[in-house]
Protein backbone atom coordinates (compact mmCIF):
# COMPACT_ATOMS: atom_id res chain seq x y z
CA UNK A 1 0.00 0.00 0.00
CA UNK A 2 1.33 3.41 -0.89
CA UNK A 3 1.56 5.96 1.89
CA UNK A 4 -0.68 9.00 1.55
CA UNK A 5 1.07 12.35 1.40
CA UNK A 6 -0.15 15.88 1.86
CA UNK A 7 -0.58 17.27 -1.66
CA UNK A 8 -1.77 20.64 -2.95
CA UNK A 9 -4.65 20.41 -5.43
CA UNK A 10 -2.77 22.13 -8.25
CA UNK A 11 0.28 19.91 -7.83
CA UNK A 12 -1.99 16.87 -7.66
CA UNK A 13 -3.47 17.71 -11.05
CA UNK A 14 -0.03 18.38 -12.53
CA UNK A 15 1.60 15.17 -11.27
CA UNK A 16 -1.45 13.10 -12.19
CA UNK A 17 -1.17 14.49 -15.73
CA UNK A 18 2.44 13.35 -15.84
CA UNK A 19 1.50 9.88 -14.63
CA UNK A 20 -1.38 9.73 -17.12
CA UNK A 21 1.27 10.06 -19.80
CA UNK A 22 0.80 13.72 -20.73
CA UNK A 23 3.48 14.32 -23.35
CA UNK A 24 3.09 18.07 -23.78
CA UNK A 25 1.92 20.93 -21.61
CA UNK A 26 1.22 24.40 -22.96
CA UNK A 27 0.03 27.13 -20.67
CA UNK A 28 0.07 30.72 -19.59
CA UNK A 29 0.17 31.58 -15.86
CA UNK A 30 -2.83 32.88 -13.96
CA UNK A 31 -3.80 32.68 -10.27
CA UNK A 32 -5.09 30.41 -8.75
CA UNK A 33 -3.62 27.65 -10.94
CA UNK A 34 -0.10 28.91 -11.67
CA UNK A 35 1.41 26.04 -9.66
CA UNK A 36 0.32 23.58 -12.35
CA UNK A 37 2.57 25.23 -14.94
CA UNK A 38 5.27 25.91 -12.37
CA UNK A 39 5.42 22.26 -11.33
CA UNK A 40 5.35 20.94 -14.88
CA UNK A 41 8.08 23.33 -16.07
CA UNK A 42 10.59 21.30 -14.04
CA UNK A 43 8.93 17.90 -14.19
CA UNK A 44 8.40 17.84 -17.96
CA UNK A 45 11.96 19.09 -18.51
CA UNK A 46 13.33 16.29 -16.30
CA UNK A 47 11.31 13.71 -18.23
CA UNK A 48 12.29 15.23 -21.61
CA UNK A 49 8.66 15.84 -22.48
CA UNK A 50 7.20 18.96 -24.09
CA UNK A 51 6.63 22.14 -22.11
CA UNK A 52 5.95 25.59 -23.50
CA UNK A 53 5.06 28.64 -21.48
CA UNK A 54 2.96 30.10 -24.27
CA UNK A 55 2.80 33.79 -25.12
CA UNK A 56 -0.97 33.83 -24.57
CA UNK A 57 -3.92 31.58 -23.78
CA UNK A 58 -4.93 31.70 -27.43
CA UNK A 59 -1.54 30.30 -28.36
CA UNK A 60 -1.69 27.69 -25.59
CA UNK A 61 -5.01 26.16 -26.65
CA UNK A 62 -3.94 26.11 -30.29
CA UNK A 63 -0.67 24.40 -29.36
CA UNK A 64 -2.72 21.72 -27.57
CA UNK A 65 -4.85 21.38 -30.70
CA UNK A 66 -1.68 20.88 -32.74
CA UNK A 67 -0.20 18.32 -30.37
CA UNK A 68 -3.39 16.29 -29.87
CA UNK A 69 -3.98 16.11 -33.63
CA UNK A 70 -0.85 13.93 -33.76
CA UNK A 71 -2.41 11.59 -31.20
CA UNK A 72 -0.24 12.90 -28.35
CA UNK A 73 -1.64 13.34 -24.86
CA UNK A 74 -1.52 17.07 -24.25
CA UNK A 75 -2.95 19.50 -21.75
CA UNK A 76 -3.35 23.14 -20.91
CA UNK A 77 -4.58 24.73 -17.71
CA UNK A 78 -5.95 28.13 -16.89
CA UNK A 79 -8.56 30.00 -14.90
CA UNK A 80 -11.92 31.60 -15.66
CA UNK A 81 -11.24 34.88 -17.47
CA UNK A 82 -8.34 33.26 -19.32
CA UNK A 83 -10.37 30.16 -20.18
CA UNK A 84 -12.70 32.62 -21.90
CA UNK A 85 -9.85 33.34 -24.30
CA UNK A 86 -9.68 29.64 -25.21
CA UNK A 87 -13.31 29.22 -26.22
CA UNK A 88 -12.67 29.56 -29.94
CA UNK A 89 -10.05 26.82 -29.71
CA UNK A 90 -12.42 24.56 -27.78
CA UNK A 91 -15.12 24.91 -30.42
CA UNK A 92 -12.57 23.96 -33.10
CA UNK A 93 -11.25 21.06 -31.02
CA UNK A 94 -14.78 19.69 -30.58
CA UNK A 95 -15.43 19.99 -34.28
CA UNK A 96 -12.07 18.34 -35.02
CA UNK A 97 -12.72 15.72 -32.33
CA UNK A 98 -9.37 16.20 -30.62
CA UNK A 99 -8.54 14.74 -27.19
CA UNK A 100 -7.68 18.10 -25.62
CA UNK A 101 -7.46 18.14 -21.82
CA UNK A 102 -8.16 21.54 -20.28
CA UNK A 103 -8.06 22.34 -16.58
CA UNK A 104 -10.07 25.33 -15.36
CA UNK A 105 -9.31 26.24 -11.75
CA UNK A 106 -12.14 28.72 -11.35
CA UNK A 107 -11.81 32.18 -9.85
CA UNK A 108 -14.47 34.85 -9.49
CA UNK A 109 -15.92 36.66 -12.50
CA UNK A 110 -17.34 38.21 -14.56
CA UNK A 111 -14.56 40.01 -16.39
CA UNK A 112 -11.23 39.99 -14.61
CA UNK A 113 -13.06 39.41 -11.32
CA UNK A 114 -10.66 38.40 -8.61
CA UNK A 115 -8.54 35.45 -7.54
CA UNK A 116 -10.78 34.06 -4.84
CA UNK A 117 -12.64 30.86 -5.60
CA UNK A 118 -16.12 30.73 -7.16
CA UNK A 119 -18.22 28.45 -9.36
CA UNK A 120 -19.35 30.95 -11.96
CA UNK A 121 -18.06 29.05 -15.00
CA UNK A 122 -20.61 26.22 -14.95
CA UNK A 123 -22.49 27.63 -17.93
CA UNK A 124 -19.28 28.28 -19.84
CA UNK A 125 -18.01 24.75 -19.21
CA UNK A 126 -21.26 22.89 -19.83
CA UNK A 127 -22.92 25.04 -22.47
CA UNK A 128 -19.78 26.45 -23.98
CA UNK A 129 -18.55 29.92 -24.76
CA UNK A 130 -17.51 28.88 -28.24
CA UNK A 131 -19.70 28.92 -31.31
CA UNK A 132 -21.80 26.14 -32.73
CA UNK A 133 -23.26 22.88 -31.46
CA UNK A 134 -20.73 21.08 -29.34
CA UNK A 135 -20.23 19.53 -25.94
CA UNK A 136 -17.22 19.07 -23.75
CA UNK A 137 -16.90 16.28 -21.24
CA UNK A 138 -16.71 18.14 -17.91
CA UNK A 139 -15.43 16.55 -14.69
CA UNK A 140 -15.76 18.35 -11.35
CA UNK A 141 -13.53 17.13 -8.47
CA UNK A 142 -14.36 17.88 -4.84
CA UNK A 143 -11.23 16.69 -3.02
CA UNK A 144 -7.52 16.60 -3.75
CA UNK A 145 -7.78 12.82 -4.19
CA UNK A 146 -10.42 13.41 -6.85
CA UNK A 147 -8.15 15.97 -8.53
CA UNK A 148 -5.83 13.02 -9.15
CA UNK A 149 -8.49 10.45 -10.04
CA UNK A 150 -10.36 12.75 -12.41
CA UNK A 151 -7.18 13.95 -14.13
CA UNK A 152 -6.43 10.30 -14.93
CA UNK A 153 -9.97 9.92 -16.14
CA UNK A 154 -9.87 13.11 -18.23
CA UNK A 155 -6.92 11.85 -20.27
CA UNK A 156 -8.61 8.52 -20.80
CA UNK A 157 -12.04 9.86 -21.74
CA UNK A 158 -10.57 12.51 -24.04
CA UNK A 159 -8.84 9.83 -26.10
CA UNK A 160 -11.51 7.17 -25.77
CA UNK A 161 -14.17 9.48 -27.15
CA UNK A 162 -11.93 11.79 -29.16
CA UNK A 163 -13.52 14.71 -27.35
CA UNK A 164 -12.11 17.72 -25.46
CA UNK A 165 -12.41 17.12 -21.74
CA UNK A 166 -12.38 19.76 -19.04
CA UNK A 167 -11.53 19.42 -15.38
CA UNK A 168 -13.57 22.09 -13.63
CA UNK A 169 -11.97 22.77 -10.25
CA UNK A 170 -11.94 25.96 -8.21
CA UNK A 171 -9.33 28.08 -6.46
CA UNK A 172 -10.11 26.52 -3.12
CA UNK A 173 -9.39 23.05 -4.41
CA UNK A 174 -6.31 24.22 -6.30
CA UNK A 175 -4.78 25.83 -3.23
CA UNK A 176 -5.69 23.35 -0.51
CA UNK A 177 -3.52 20.48 0.69
CA UNK A 178 -4.97 17.13 1.68
CA UNK A 179 -3.66 13.62 2.18
CA UNK A 180 -3.92 11.81 -1.15
CA UNK A 181 -2.16 9.14 -3.17
CA UNK A 182 -1.39 8.78 -6.85
CA UNK A 183 -1.48 5.03 -7.25
CA UNK A 184 -1.13 3.73 -10.81
CA UNK A 185 -2.75 5.24 -13.89
CA UNK A 186 -5.75 2.90 -13.97
CA UNK A 187 -6.85 3.09 -17.61
CA UNK A 188 -5.73 1.24 -20.76
CA UNK A 189 -3.90 3.13 -23.49
CA UNK A 190 -6.16 4.17 -26.34
CA UNK A 191 -5.10 3.41 -29.91
CA UNK A 192 -5.10 6.64 -31.92
CA UNK A 193 -3.43 5.23 -35.03
CA UNK A 194 -6.63 5.21 -37.10
CA UNK A 195 -6.94 9.00 -37.12
CA UNK A 196 -3.82 10.71 -35.79
CA UNK A 197 -1.74 12.86 -38.14
CA UNK A 198 1.60 11.09 -38.05
CA UNK A 199 2.87 11.65 -41.55
CA UNK A 200 1.30 10.05 -44.63
CA UNK A 201 4.26 7.98 -45.70
CA UNK A 202 2.94 4.59 -46.81
CA UNK A 203 -0.72 5.44 -46.38
CA UNK A 204 -3.41 7.76 -47.75
CA UNK A 205 -3.35 11.29 -46.44
CA UNK A 206 -5.71 12.35 -43.67
CA UNK A 207 -7.35 15.61 -42.82
CA UNK A 208 -8.44 17.09 -39.54
CA UNK A 209 -10.43 20.05 -40.65
CA UNK A 210 -13.40 21.78 -39.06
CA UNK A 211 -14.72 23.62 -42.13
CA UNK A 212 -17.81 22.06 -43.70
CA UNK A 213 -17.62 21.02 -47.35
CA UNK A 214 -21.36 20.93 -48.01
CA UNK A 215 -24.66 21.18 -46.21
CA UNK A 216 -25.55 17.47 -46.14
CA UNK A 217 -22.18 16.40 -44.97
CA UNK A 218 -22.22 19.14 -42.32
CA UNK A 219 -25.60 18.01 -41.01
CA UNK A 220 -24.43 14.43 -40.90
CA UNK A 221 -21.29 15.41 -39.04
CA UNK A 222 -23.15 17.35 -36.31
CA UNK A 223 -25.65 14.51 -35.93
CA UNK A 224 -22.78 12.05 -35.63
CA UNK A 225 -21.17 14.25 -32.96
CA UNK A 226 -24.40 14.34 -30.99
CA UNK A 227 -24.91 10.60 -31.33
CA UNK A 228 -21.46 10.34 -29.75
CA UNK A 229 -22.52 12.69 -26.93
CA UNK A 230 -25.55 10.45 -26.30
CA UNK A 231 -23.27 7.43 -26.02
CA UNK A 232 -20.99 9.32 -23.65
CA UNK A 233 -24.03 10.19 -21.52
CA UNK A 234 -25.14 6.54 -21.45
CA UNK A 235 -21.71 5.19 -20.51
CA UNK A 236 -19.83 7.85 -18.57
CA UNK A 237 -22.32 9.77 -16.41
CA UNK A 238 -21.07 9.68 -12.84
CA UNK A 239 -22.29 11.09 -9.55
CA UNK A 240 -22.02 10.69 -5.78
CA UNK A 241 -25.25 10.03 -3.91
CA UNK A 242 -26.03 9.45 -0.24
CA UNK A 243 -29.12 8.84 1.87
CA UNK A 244 -31.61 9.56 -0.91
CA UNK A 245 -33.67 6.43 -0.26
CA UNK A 246 -36.03 7.98 2.30
CA UNK A 247 -35.15 11.65 1.71
CA UNK A 248 -37.72 14.44 1.92
CA UNK A 249 -35.08 16.92 0.78
CA UNK A 250 -32.17 16.31 -1.58
CA UNK A 251 -29.25 18.74 -1.63
CA UNK A 252 -27.41 19.09 -4.94
CA UNK A 253 -24.03 20.72 -5.45
CA UNK A 254 -20.94 20.23 -7.62
CA UNK A 255 -17.20 20.47 -7.05
CA UNK A 256 -15.87 21.42 -3.65
CA UNK A 257 -19.34 22.59 -2.53
CA UNK A 258 -20.19 18.89 -2.59
CA UNK A 259 -18.23 18.55 0.66
CA UNK A 260 -20.31 21.21 2.37
CA UNK A 261 -23.64 19.64 1.43
CA UNK A 262 -22.43 16.24 2.59
CA UNK A 263 -21.56 17.67 6.02
CA UNK A 264 -24.86 19.58 6.07
CA UNK A 265 -26.76 16.39 5.27
CA UNK A 266 -25.13 14.61 8.22
CA UNK A 267 -25.90 17.55 10.51
CA UNK A 268 -29.56 17.75 9.45
CA UNK A 269 -29.97 13.95 9.75
CA UNK A 270 -28.83 14.31 13.37
CA UNK A 271 -31.60 16.86 13.82
CA UNK A 272 -34.08 14.29 12.50
CA UNK A 273 -34.63 15.77 9.03
CA UNK A 274 -34.64 13.25 6.20
CA UNK A 275 -32.03 14.82 3.96
CA UNK A 276 -30.09 13.22 1.11
CA UNK A 277 -27.50 14.53 -1.31
CA UNK A 278 -26.41 14.19 -4.90
CA UNK A 279 -23.17 15.56 -6.34
CA UNK A 280 -22.70 15.32 -10.11
CA UNK A 281 -19.10 14.28 -10.81
CA UNK A 282 -19.61 14.60 -14.55
CA UNK A 283 -21.32 17.95 -15.20
CA UNK A 284 -21.42 17.09 -18.87
CA UNK A 285 -22.91 14.54 -19.27
CA UNK A 286 -25.24 15.56 -16.44
CA UNK A 287 -26.92 12.89 -14.26
CA UNK A 288 -30.36 14.02 -15.41
CA UNK A 289 -31.88 10.53 -15.52
CA UNK A 290 -31.00 9.86 -11.91
CA UNK A 291 -32.37 13.23 -10.79
CA UNK A 292 -35.57 12.55 -12.69
CA UNK A 293 -35.95 9.17 -10.95
CA UNK A 294 -35.35 10.77 -7.57
CA UNK A 295 -37.94 13.44 -8.31
CA UNK A 296 -40.61 10.73 -8.52
CA UNK A 297 -40.25 10.26 -4.77
CA UNK A 298 -38.60 13.34 -3.33
CA UNK A 299 -40.54 16.58 -3.61
CA UNK A 300 -37.91 19.13 -2.60
CA UNK A 301 -34.50 19.72 -4.18
CA UNK A 302 -32.13 22.44 -2.97
CA UNK A 303 -29.21 23.39 -5.19
CA UNK A 304 -26.23 25.00 -3.43
CA UNK A 305 -23.80 26.94 -5.61
CA UNK A 306 -21.15 29.67 -5.45
CA UNK A 307 -22.71 31.61 -8.33
CA UNK A 308 -26.06 33.24 -9.04
CA UNK A 309 -27.69 29.90 -9.90
CA UNK A 310 -26.35 28.02 -12.93
CA UNK A 311 -26.48 24.26 -12.33
CA UNK A 312 -29.96 24.79 -10.89
CA UNK A 313 -31.20 25.14 -14.48
CA UNK A 314 -30.06 21.62 -15.30
CA UNK A 315 -31.59 20.29 -12.09
CA UNK A 316 -34.90 21.94 -13.01
CA UNK A 317 -34.78 20.47 -16.52
CA UNK A 318 -34.14 17.01 -15.06
CA UNK A 319 -36.82 17.32 -12.39
CA UNK A 320 -39.18 18.72 -15.04
CA UNK A 321 -41.78 20.11 -12.65
CA UNK A 322 -42.14 16.93 -10.61
CA UNK A 323 -40.65 18.56 -7.48
CA UNK A 324 -39.77 21.94 -6.04
CA UNK A 325 -36.27 23.20 -6.79
CA UNK A 326 -34.79 26.01 -4.70
CA UNK A 327 -31.42 27.74 -4.66
CA UNK A 328 -29.00 28.56 -1.86
CA UNK A 329 -26.13 30.60 -3.18
CA UNK A 330 -23.53 33.31 -2.83
CA UNK A 331 -21.87 34.70 -5.94
CA UNK A 332 -18.27 34.88 -4.65
CA UNK A 333 -16.16 34.84 -1.50
CA UNK A 334 -16.60 32.74 1.61
CA UNK A 335 -17.98 29.30 0.71
CA UNK A 336 -21.45 28.77 2.22
CA UNK A 337 -20.87 27.11 5.58
CA UNK A 338 -22.62 24.04 6.94
CA UNK A 339 -24.45 26.33 9.41
CA UNK A 340 -25.60 28.68 6.65
CA UNK A 341 -26.80 25.85 4.42
CA UNK A 342 -28.60 24.21 7.38
CA UNK A 343 -30.35 27.46 8.20
CA UNK A 344 -31.25 27.96 4.55
CA UNK A 345 -32.76 24.48 4.35
CA UNK A 346 -34.85 25.13 7.47
CA UNK A 347 -36.04 28.44 6.05
CA UNK A 348 -37.02 26.88 2.74
CA UNK A 349 -38.90 24.07 4.48
CA UNK A 350 -40.70 26.57 6.75
CA UNK A 351 -41.49 28.83 3.77
CA UNK A 352 -39.57 31.66 5.39
CA UNK A 353 -38.08 34.48 3.41
CA UNK A 354 -34.47 33.60 2.60
CA UNK A 355 -31.85 35.81 4.15
CA UNK A 356 -29.29 37.10 1.68
CA UNK A 357 -26.25 34.93 2.34
CA UNK B 1 -15.71 15.79 15.48
CA UNK B 2 -14.22 18.56 13.34
CA UNK B 3 -11.87 21.26 14.58
CA UNK B 4 -10.25 24.15 12.74
CA UNK B 5 -7.12 26.19 13.44
CA UNK B 6 -6.05 29.49 11.97
CA UNK B 7 -2.38 30.39 12.07
CA UNK B 8 -1.75 34.05 11.26
CA UNK B 9 1.15 36.49 11.27
CA UNK B 10 3.47 38.58 9.09
CA UNK B 11 4.69 37.22 5.78
CA UNK B 12 8.12 35.80 6.64
CA UNK B 13 7.15 34.46 10.07
CA UNK B 14 6.70 30.97 8.69
CA UNK B 15 2.94 30.85 9.03
CA UNK B 16 2.33 28.61 6.02
CA UNK B 17 5.28 26.41 6.96
CA UNK B 18 3.99 25.92 10.50
CA UNK B 19 0.55 25.12 9.09
CA UNK B 20 2.01 22.45 6.82
CA UNK B 21 3.86 20.89 9.75
CA UNK B 22 0.67 20.84 11.80
CA UNK B 23 -1.35 19.36 8.91
CA UNK B 24 1.26 16.66 8.25
CA UNK B 25 1.35 15.77 11.95
CA UNK B 26 -2.42 15.35 12.03
CA UNK B 27 -2.15 13.14 8.95
CA UNK B 28 0.50 11.03 10.72
CA UNK B 29 -1.89 10.84 13.69
CA UNK B 30 -4.38 9.16 11.37
CA UNK B 31 -6.75 12.10 11.06
CA UNK B 32 -8.39 13.56 7.98
CA UNK B 33 -6.95 17.02 7.48
CA UNK B 34 -7.03 19.92 5.03
CA UNK B 35 -4.59 22.84 4.81
CA UNK B 36 -5.82 26.00 3.12
CA UNK B 37 -3.81 29.21 2.72
CA UNK B 38 -5.03 32.71 2.18
CA UNK B 39 -3.78 33.53 -1.29
CA UNK B 40 -3.95 36.36 -3.73
CA UNK B 41 -2.08 39.65 -3.71
CA UNK B 42 0.11 38.79 -0.70
CA UNK B 43 3.57 40.24 -0.13
CA UNK B 44 6.50 39.99 2.26
CA UNK B 45 5.74 42.07 5.35
CA UNK B 46 1.99 41.82 4.74
CA UNK B 47 -0.27 39.53 6.71
CA UNK B 48 -0.67 35.90 5.88
CA UNK B 49 -2.74 33.10 7.35
CA UNK B 50 -3.68 29.52 6.77
CA UNK B 51 -6.45 27.31 8.06
CA UNK B 52 -6.11 23.69 9.11
CA UNK B 53 -9.28 21.65 9.46
CA UNK B 54 -8.93 18.28 11.15
CA UNK B 55 -11.60 15.65 11.51
CA UNK B 56 -12.15 12.01 12.40
CA UNK B 57 -14.71 11.95 9.59
CA UNK B 58 -14.24 13.48 6.10
CA UNK B 59 -13.27 17.16 6.24
CA UNK B 60 -16.38 19.09 5.30
CA UNK B 61 -15.30 22.52 4.23
CA UNK B 62 -12.43 24.97 4.57
CA UNK B 63 -12.40 28.76 4.76
CA UNK B 64 -14.86 28.65 7.64
CA UNK B 65 -16.43 31.69 9.25
CA UNK B 66 -15.29 30.85 12.78
CA UNK B 67 -12.30 29.01 14.21
CA UNK B 68 -11.88 26.76 17.22
CA UNK B 69 -8.33 27.92 17.76
CA UNK B 70 -6.33 30.89 16.46
CA UNK B 71 -2.56 31.27 16.68
CA UNK B 72 -1.75 34.99 16.42
CA UNK B 73 1.93 35.65 15.82
CA UNK B 74 1.48 39.43 15.58
CA UNK B 75 -0.92 42.18 16.70
CA UNK B 76 -2.65 42.56 13.31
CA UNK B 77 -3.60 38.89 13.39
CA UNK B 78 -4.93 39.19 16.93
CA UNK B 79 -7.08 42.20 15.98
CA UNK B 80 -8.35 40.53 12.83
CA UNK B 81 -9.23 37.13 14.26
CA UNK B 82 -10.27 37.80 17.86
CA UNK B 83 -13.90 38.13 16.77
CA UNK B 84 -13.64 35.02 14.55
CA UNK B 85 -13.22 32.52 17.38
CA UNK B 86 -16.05 30.25 18.43
CA UNK B 87 -17.39 30.69 21.92
CA UNK B 88 -15.40 28.29 24.10
CA UNK B 89 -12.48 28.45 21.65
CA UNK B 90 -8.91 29.52 22.21
CA UNK B 91 -6.38 32.08 21.05
CA UNK B 92 -2.66 31.48 21.41
CA UNK B 93 -0.71 34.73 21.16
CA UNK B 94 2.89 35.68 20.64
CA UNK B 95 3.08 38.21 23.47
CA UNK B 96 6.43 39.43 22.14
CA UNK B 97 4.35 41.20 19.49
CA UNK B 98 0.78 41.06 20.84
CA UNK B 99 -0.50 43.18 23.75
CA UNK B 100 -1.96 41.14 26.61
CA UNK B 101 -5.57 42.33 26.32
CA UNK B 102 -8.56 40.04 26.77
CA UNK B 103 -11.63 41.66 25.20
CA UNK B 104 -13.75 38.48 25.29
CA UNK B 105 -14.53 36.35 28.32
CA UNK B 106 -15.95 33.34 26.46
CA UNK B 107 -12.62 32.11 25.09
CA UNK B 108 -9.33 30.87 26.55
CA UNK B 109 -6.14 32.90 26.16
CA UNK B 110 -2.55 31.76 26.09
CA UNK B 111 0.07 34.52 25.93
CA UNK B 112 3.68 33.45 25.52
CA UNK B 113 6.66 35.56 24.35
CA UNK B 114 7.33 33.28 21.42
CA UNK B 115 9.87 35.46 19.66
CA UNK B 116 11.93 35.73 22.85
CA UNK B 117 11.59 32.02 23.56
CA UNK B 118 12.75 31.31 20.02
CA UNK B 119 15.68 33.65 20.56
CA UNK B 120 16.61 31.73 23.71
CA UNK B 121 16.50 28.54 21.66
CA UNK B 122 18.95 30.09 19.23
CA UNK B 123 16.93 31.69 16.42
CA UNK B 124 14.45 34.52 16.99
CA UNK B 125 12.76 33.86 13.65
CA UNK B 126 11.26 30.60 14.87
CA UNK B 127 8.30 31.90 16.90
CA UNK B 128 6.20 29.76 14.54
CA UNK B 129 7.89 26.61 15.86
CA UNK B 130 7.38 27.71 19.48
CA UNK B 131 3.68 28.05 18.72
CA UNK B 132 3.72 24.52 17.31
CA UNK B 133 5.20 23.31 20.57
CA UNK B 134 2.26 24.81 22.44
CA UNK B 135 -0.33 23.31 20.07
CA UNK B 136 1.32 19.89 20.11
CA UNK B 137 1.27 19.91 23.89
CA UNK B 138 -2.41 20.85 24.04
CA UNK B 139 -3.56 18.37 21.37
CA UNK B 140 -3.85 14.86 22.79
CA UNK B 141 -3.45 13.26 19.37
CA UNK B 142 -0.07 14.96 18.70
CA UNK B 143 3.38 14.41 20.17
CA UNK B 144 7.04 15.32 19.70
CA UNK B 145 7.77 12.33 17.49
CA UNK B 146 5.05 13.40 15.06
CA UNK B 147 6.46 16.91 15.03
CA UNK B 148 9.91 15.67 14.07
CA UNK B 149 8.50 13.49 11.29
CA UNK B 150 6.19 16.22 10.00
CA UNK B 151 8.99 18.80 10.11
CA UNK B 152 11.17 16.45 8.07
CA UNK B 153 8.40 16.00 5.47
CA UNK B 154 7.89 19.73 5.05
CA UNK B 155 11.55 20.83 5.07
CA UNK B 156 12.87 20.78 1.50
CA UNK B 157 16.06 18.80 0.80
CA UNK B 158 18.18 21.95 0.81
CA UNK B 159 16.91 22.97 4.27
CA UNK B 160 17.16 19.72 6.22
CA UNK B 161 19.92 21.20 8.41
CA UNK B 162 17.27 23.44 10.03
CA UNK B 163 15.51 20.47 11.64
CA UNK B 164 17.63 20.85 14.80
CA UNK B 165 16.87 24.55 15.33
CA UNK B 166 13.18 23.95 14.54
CA UNK B 167 13.10 21.25 17.19
CA UNK B 168 14.90 23.42 19.75
CA UNK B 169 12.32 26.18 19.28
CA UNK B 170 9.48 23.63 19.28
CA UNK B 171 10.65 22.27 22.65
CA UNK B 172 10.50 25.76 24.16
CA UNK B 173 6.77 25.77 23.47
CA UNK B 174 6.25 22.09 24.19
CA UNK B 175 7.38 22.55 27.78
CA UNK B 176 4.91 25.29 28.60
CA UNK B 177 2.16 24.14 30.92
CA UNK B 178 -1.31 24.20 29.40
CA UNK B 179 -4.06 26.12 31.22
CA UNK B 180 -6.24 24.09 33.57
Amino acid sequence: MTQKELIKGNFAIAEAAVRAGCECYFGYPITPQTEIGEYLSQRMYDLKRGYVCAESELAAINMVIGATSTGAKAMTSSSSCAVSLMQEGLSYACSDELPVVLVNVMRAGPGLGYVYPAQGDYFQAVYGGGNGDYKLIVLAPSTVQECIDLTYKAFYLAQKWRNPTMILADGQLGQMMEPAEYGEYPYPEVDTSSWALTGAKGRDNRKIFSCASDEDEHNAKIRRLFAKYDKIAAEETEWEEHETEDADVILVAFGSMGRNIKATMKELRKQGLKVGMLRPITLSPFPEKRLSELADKCKQFIVVEMNMGQMINDVKLAVNGKAKVDLLNRPVGQWLSVEEISEGVHNILNHKELAVL
Amino acid sequence: MEKNYIIAGFGGQGVLFAGKVLANAFMLAGKNVTWYPCYGAEMRGGTVNCEIVVSDDEVSSVHKQYADCVIALNQLSFDRFISKIKSGGMIICNSSLVKDERPRNDIEYIFEPMTELADEAGNNRLANMVSMGIIFEIEDSLNQDMFEKADDIVLPETRKHLAKSNLDAFLKGYKIKTPA
